[in-house]
């Protein structure tokens, strides 16, 4: 079991910051800071499924080490991170001036908070960072594998004297969430899902009074200018409430990915087929598809159904399911986003799987007049030489079929498949 | 590059006899002696070698040999010695006499004696970078890729970033991508800090005035980076001919330097040409166009199958130009274009294809603005034709160097324009070919942009008490960015305390950093070109006729939010020229002296603050070839406001009543001795023209009372800042129609082109005897006789007795 966190002392009468923000002062041979420590009865605990730590750390992949794997399967070891910085402008004069730390604990969630007072406080800060770090190696953040971790690692590199600790993982839950929750949410902020994914009223706290991201730098310059250190105690609420959010998000994610979870939970259908793009892009193909045939099944909004059954027919062209594939296909023809694509996906399957060129030429051709169309009414040049580059593929197409049509009557034959073996 | 001249010569004997019947050409129509104002001929000099130092690794000393390099020019064993006795130092040589070979040798040999070393090469723009880029491969390939090298600047690619900066032994870029890419990114760069042990900055010249300045700063900041990381790296410098090169390099290092200004490389046969365009009209002092006689002079050398480059000094005289020529050589069908245009606004693609085309000889004539006066590769020109003196007597030696370095004769002409200083240079040839190039001046400590750079230097690294800039006490600066906000105090260092990324709002060349995009919208349309945002200004204005690669375009809307400008492909015979008005303000005055000599008037000159506002106002439509003013029209486009410095001469009522002409005669005159007296101060002062700004207004009652600001509405003055480089005298004209009241005690000013002023006026405030002396010579010994192009001005243009009234003016400031 890693160590228990060092005493830290209570606040003199006359640390008004400390008492507002209710911490104590953390001392190690670098120096002073504030630490705020708290334990919290939610979100609860979440084991996390084997399938889930799969899904999101590539266990699979033989470049991760066993030391990472065993740590990985260890919750005991993970730290879930959040910082509080004066910019999002990275590089080397972005300061991360309040590290909220948090770990499983109790069958609750413990959340350690370091705040510096001042600039000069940085390194006692990063020390104590660094050896929570090495207690628990596995890191858990939202956005962090492209902000919050390099700007740490920007800063320890800064102090000449305190190495970037070494990470077991670094499991960065922005990802999953954007693949699984953007299609419904259009947003994956943390506050985003807490409201529309976590169940806001049943976590156990409120956003009502948080203060806006956006202010937070401006509210440390002026503390920091001797302005008032109010609202720096709605910082930390915020930190705090963003690493429970952190905490209860990775539960729901877990519950999502979990085998069997779409069948045993009520699922939203567009949940379902974010599901399946999230499974389908780390090749769990079968269980994408089923994901996706069932989000049909529900019933999609009317604007995610052609992409639902674009996605449906391309699985089942994959498990080689030709014909189930082309019935989809034939479904979202008049669909203005997809129907090329379908058209050109029907093309190929006449031509190479039924050998039916009449068909093929037939659906070449729609494409071709919805090509036309689209470039007719665009006014961007983009999009106008793309579909010029498209026409010519298909002008391609259509000639090679009039020649097959021309020269093989119709008539399958080794030449004509090893014509089209070229394209997929 | 290195084989002997002798059989060089036999190669292309047969250019050196068309150089000569082009020349013989020329003298046989310059009956009067008039056009051919010197010719001097350059003999050809043999090369001096010596050995590969034995220091230097048997490896790449194979390498080098199989690259055709068995011995070394003189100059570059004395340079790499001098680097491996770990000096820093400024290796001055003329342009194709192997100066790359100086850096390359010793840092090549420090990455193959120790793999960890690292170096970063700096050039002033992508374009040199990656024409190293091509020579530092071939090297690397012939030493088993034992060394990476890269490019890193805008252009690199994001995931190919990571890998340059952890394997880039040698990482080649510019000034600015270290200002807004590096420096603030340093602890990405470890493994570049904490082994760097050479930089290079090649091209060093080209560090002066405002660009000089600001890398100074730069500099600064990544030696105080370096140190950060326990380094303190040498410096290798390659400048061309200029005066002080060392002072430069030590002002820009702020260390010793030592200076390397022998040459060992041979040089070719050169033959310099003086070319004045013959006078049309003696009494107004009118000569041909020299547009017009640089395109006669290149069309002849073109039709001599001789290779040659036009430079011309603005971006609109070279599409006239490149107009001109094209017509004479008609794209054959079938074939490349034979004559391209190049200049900044071209797309990189573009310009790697005409480089490559002069290289391979598929283009024989190229007309370029000053981008190919650095060391870019394109091979071997037969002749160089400058359409205007370059301004400096190095850009001048620079651009005559572009031809001959293959071949075994080569010409270079100076076609004069009529502005005053060509007409000096020209007519006083021993003055330039006797004289030492120019300075080139820095002013780091100017303190816009000193403060600039504290804010970057502070993102990088909190500043600390033992931190230095120069001689610049940062901490009481720090103390002043700490009030406003930008800084705060702890312990004992300043930290930056904005979300902002200070860097990305600073740019190392001009004013403003953003640019506008030119979009052709004839049919689908297409981005051709983008131009600074003081260019768009001046040359995308609405109804401007914009030449882009010798097709016309008329400007149909100028999108100043989305920094865009829409443009159609039209067929006109004119072009068109911005008009600018400039007014100044004295805001304080550092310095003043009074003059009063024995029968003299009381006059002052002085130098201080100043802000001065500039507007384009409108245009003038310009017939091709004839030049003639065919319309104009009005515009109205955003003011813009700088505080600069200033230098300014007043002249009291007292001595503007003793002299014995009208009023309207009076302010041609003094319109006519500002525009001398500009030329001269350029002289003296050894800088670009550009760098330097002339207005007249009134003098306040009292610069620092009150009513100053009052004043200053009533200040219309001439627009004497013109976009052309010649001084136009119509908009002298519409300027004094509308001012009909006298000015009642004018300052004449001169003023520095950047905010905060880059350190011209005080010199000039020193020199005000020797400026006010030569100004009156030049206008005494023209020829002409009431004023032209070359003296105050165009006669036709200025009240009849303008030069008189000029001169008698001087006299007075004289005593």
């Amino acid at each position: 079991m890693p160590a228990r966190p060092p005493a830290i002392r209570t606040p003199g009468e006359e640390d008004a910051l400390g008492r507002l923000l209710g911490a104590g002062v953390a001392t190690n041979h670098f120096g002073e800071h504030l630490a705020i420590r708290n334990w919290f009865s939610t979100p609860e605990f979440a084991e996390p499924s084997f399938t889930t730590l799969e899904l999101l750390s590539h266990t699979r992949n033989e470049s991760v080490s066993r030391k990472a794997r065993a740590a990985l399967q260890d919750p005991g070891k993970w730290l879930f991170l959040d910082t509080e910085t004066t910019g999002l402008a990275g590089g080397t004069g972005t300061y991360a001036f309040l590290i909220g730390l948090a770990w499983w604990d109790a069958g609750g969630l413990q959340v350690e908070q370091f705040f510096m007072r001042d600039f000069a406080e940085e390194h006692s800060l990063l020390q104590e960072l660094s050896q929570r770090v090495a207690e628990r190696p596995v890191l858990v953040t939202f956005n962090g594998k492209s902000f919050d971790w390099p700007l740490l690692e920007n800063r320890f590199t800064m102090t000449r004297s305190i190495a970037v600790p070494k990470l077991a993982a670094h499991l960065d839950l922005l990802h999953p969430a954007r693949a699984l929750w953007k299609l419904r949410l259009g947003s994956v902020r943390l506050v985003e899902l807490e409201r529309h994914v976590l169940d806001a009223p049943r976590l156990g706290w409120h956003r009502e009074n948080d203060v806006s991201s956006a202010l937070i730098p401006q509210f440390y310059f002026d503390y920091l200018r001797g302005g008032p250190a109010e609202p720096l105690a709605a910082v930390v609420r915020h930190n705090q409430m963003d690493l429970r959010g952190l905490a209860a998000l990775f539960g729901k994610i877990n519950a999502l990915l979990s085998e069997q979870a779409e069948t045993a939970m009520e699922i939203e259908s567009l949940d379902l087929f974010g599901l399946s793009r999230f499974l389908q892009r780390r090749g769990e193909n079968d269980r994408a598809h089923s994901a996706c045939a069932q989000a049909l099944e529900i019933g999609l909004p009317a604007e995610f159904r052609p992409r639902a059954c674009r996605e449906l027919a391309q699985m089942a062209k994959w498990r080689g399911e030709h014909a189930r594939a082309a019935e989809i296909w034939v479904e979202i023809v008049a669909d203005g986003h997809n129907g090329i694509h379908a058209c050109e996906q029907l093309a190929i399957y006449y031509e190479r799987h039924c050998k039916d060129f009449y068909r093929a030429t037939e659906f070449a051709q729609l494409a071709l007049a919805k090509l036309r169309r689209q470039r007719g009414v665009s006014h961007d040049p983009h999009l106008t030489a793309r579909c010029a580059r498209l026409e010519q593929k298909f002008l391609h197409r259509l000639a090679r079929l009039q020649h097959q049509m021309k020269t093989l009557g119709g008539l399958a034959s080794p030449l004509a498949l090893s014509r089209s073996g070229g394209e997929s | 590059m290195q084989e002997s001249l002798a059989v060089r010569r036999a190669e292309t004997s047969t250019a050196l006899t068309r150089v000569h019947e082009v020349l013989d050409a020329f003298a046989a129509r310059d009956h009067n002696g008039e056009t051919l104002t010197a010719i001097r001929h350059f003999p050809a000099r043999e090369a001096q070698w010596a050995d590969f130092p034995s220091w230097v690794n048997a490896d790449l000393v194979s390498a080098y040999t199989a690259k055709g390099i068995r011995r070394l020019y003189t100059h570059q064993a004395e340079a790499a010695e001098a680097v491996h006795a770990g000096k820093n130092v400024v290796i001055v040589t003329p342009t194709a006499s192997g100066k790359t070979l100086c850096y390359n040798l010793p840092v090549l040999n420090a990455t193959l004696e120790n793999s960890d070393s690292r170096a970063l090469y700096l050039f002033p723009t992508k374009a040199l970078a990656q024409d190293q880029l091509a020579e530092l491969h071939n090297l690397n390939q012939r030493l088993e890729n034992r060394f990476g090298v890269f490019t890193y600047d805008g252009d690199t690619p994001a995931d190919a970033r990571r890998s340059i900066r952890e394997k880039g032994h040698i990482v080649l870029t510019n000034p600015d991508m270290l200002h807004t890419g590096i420096l603030p990114h340093h602890t990405r760069w470890t493994r570049l800090f904490e082994n760097l042990r050479y930089v290079v900055l090649d091209e060093l010249h080209t560090y002066r005035g405002v660009f000089g300045s600001h890398l100074c700063n730069v500099l600064r900041r990544l030696r105080r980076i370096a140190r950060f990381y326990g380094r303190d790296p040498q410096f290798i410098c390659c400048s061309a001919t200029i005066a002080n090169p060392g002072e430069l390099a030590s002002r820009l290092l702020e260390t010793e330097v030592e200076i390397l200004n022998s040459n060992g490389a041979p040089a070719a046969e050169k033959t310099f040409v003086f070319y004045n365009p013959p006078v049309v009209n003696r009494a107004l002092g009118i000569r041909r166009s020299y547009i017009n006689e640089s395109s006669r002079v290149a069309q002849e050398f073109l039709k001599h199958d001789l290779q040659t480059i036009v430079f011309s000094n603005s971006r609109l005289l070279t599409e006239i130009l490149l107009t001109y020529l094209q017509q004479a050589n008609p794209q054959l069908p079938g074939k490349q274009e034979t004559i391209r245009g190049y200049r900044g606004g071209y797309l990189p693609n573009e310009r790697r294809e005409i480089e490559r085309g002069l290289r391979d000889g598929q283009i024989r004539g190229v007309v370029s603005t000053s981008a190919l006066e650095l060391g870019i590769d394109v091979g071997s020109l037969d002749t160089v034709v400058m359409a205007g003196y370059p301004g400096t007597i190095a850009a001048t030696w620079q651009r005559a160097g572009r031809a001959g370095r293959r071949s075994g004769s080569s010409c270079a002409v100076l076609v004069a324009s009529s502005s005053p200083l060509d007409q000096f240079i020209v007519r006083h040839p021993d003055y330039f070919f006797g004289n030492t190039p120019e300075h080139a001046f820095i002013q780091p400590d100017n303190l816009e942009i000193l403060i600039n750079h504290l804010k970057c230097a502070a993102f990088e690294l909190p500043i600390s008490p033992s931190d230095k800039f120069g001689d610049v006490d940062l901490l009481d600066l720090c103390a002043r960015l700490a009030e406003a906000g930008f800084l705060h105090l702890a312990g004992e260092n300043y930290h930056w305390t904005q979300e902002a990324y200070p860097a990305d709002t600073i740019s190392l060349r001009s004013v403003s950093s953003d640019n506008f995009v030119i979009v052709d919208v004839t049919g689908v349309p297409t981005v051709i070109g983008e131009v600074d945002f003081p260019s768009a200004l001046i040359f995308l204005h609405e109804r401007a006729i914009y030449i882009h690669g010798g097709q016309q375009h008329h400007v149909e809307h100028l999108d100043f939010k989305e920094r865009k400008a829409y443009v159609k492909r039209v067929d006109v015979d004119y072009y068109t020229d911005a008009v600018r008005y400039t007014q100044v303000r004295v805001l304080e005055i550092a310095a003043t002296e009074q003059c009063s000599g024995k029968e003299t008037p009381v006059h002052f000159h002085s130098h201080g603050d100043v802000l001065v506002r500039s507007q384009v106002v409108g245009f003038k439509k310009i017939k091709f070839f004839t030049h003639e003013n065919i319309g104009d029209g009005k515009l109205e486009l955003p003011e813009n406001e700088m505080h600069t410095t200033a230098y300014w001469i007043t002249l009291e009522r007292p001595l503007l009543e003793s002299l014995p002409f009208t009023v309207s005669e009076r302010q041609s005159g003094m319109f006519g001795l500002l525009h001398a007296l500009e030329s001269v101060a350029t002289l003296l002062l050894m800088c670009d023209r550009r760098d330097l700004g002339a207005a007249i207004g009134e003098r306040p009652p009292a610069a620092d009372s009150e009513c100053a600001s009052d004043v200053g509405a009533a200040q219309r003055t001439a627009p004497l800042q013109g976009t052309t480089e010649n001084f136009d005298p119509s908009r002298l004209k519409d300027a004094t129609s509308t001012t009909v009241r006298e000015f009642f005690e004018p300052n004449l000013y001169l003023y520095d082109a950047y905010p905060g002023g880059i350190g011209f006026s005080e010199p000039l405030f020193r020199t005000h005897g020797l400026l006010v002396q030569r100004t009156r010579e030049l206008i005494a010994a023209c020829p002409c006789e009431q004023g032209c192009p070359s003296c105050v001005g165009p006669a036709g243009d200025l009240a009849p007795r303008a030069k008189e009234a000029a001169l008698a003016i001087l006299d007075r400031l004289c005593g």
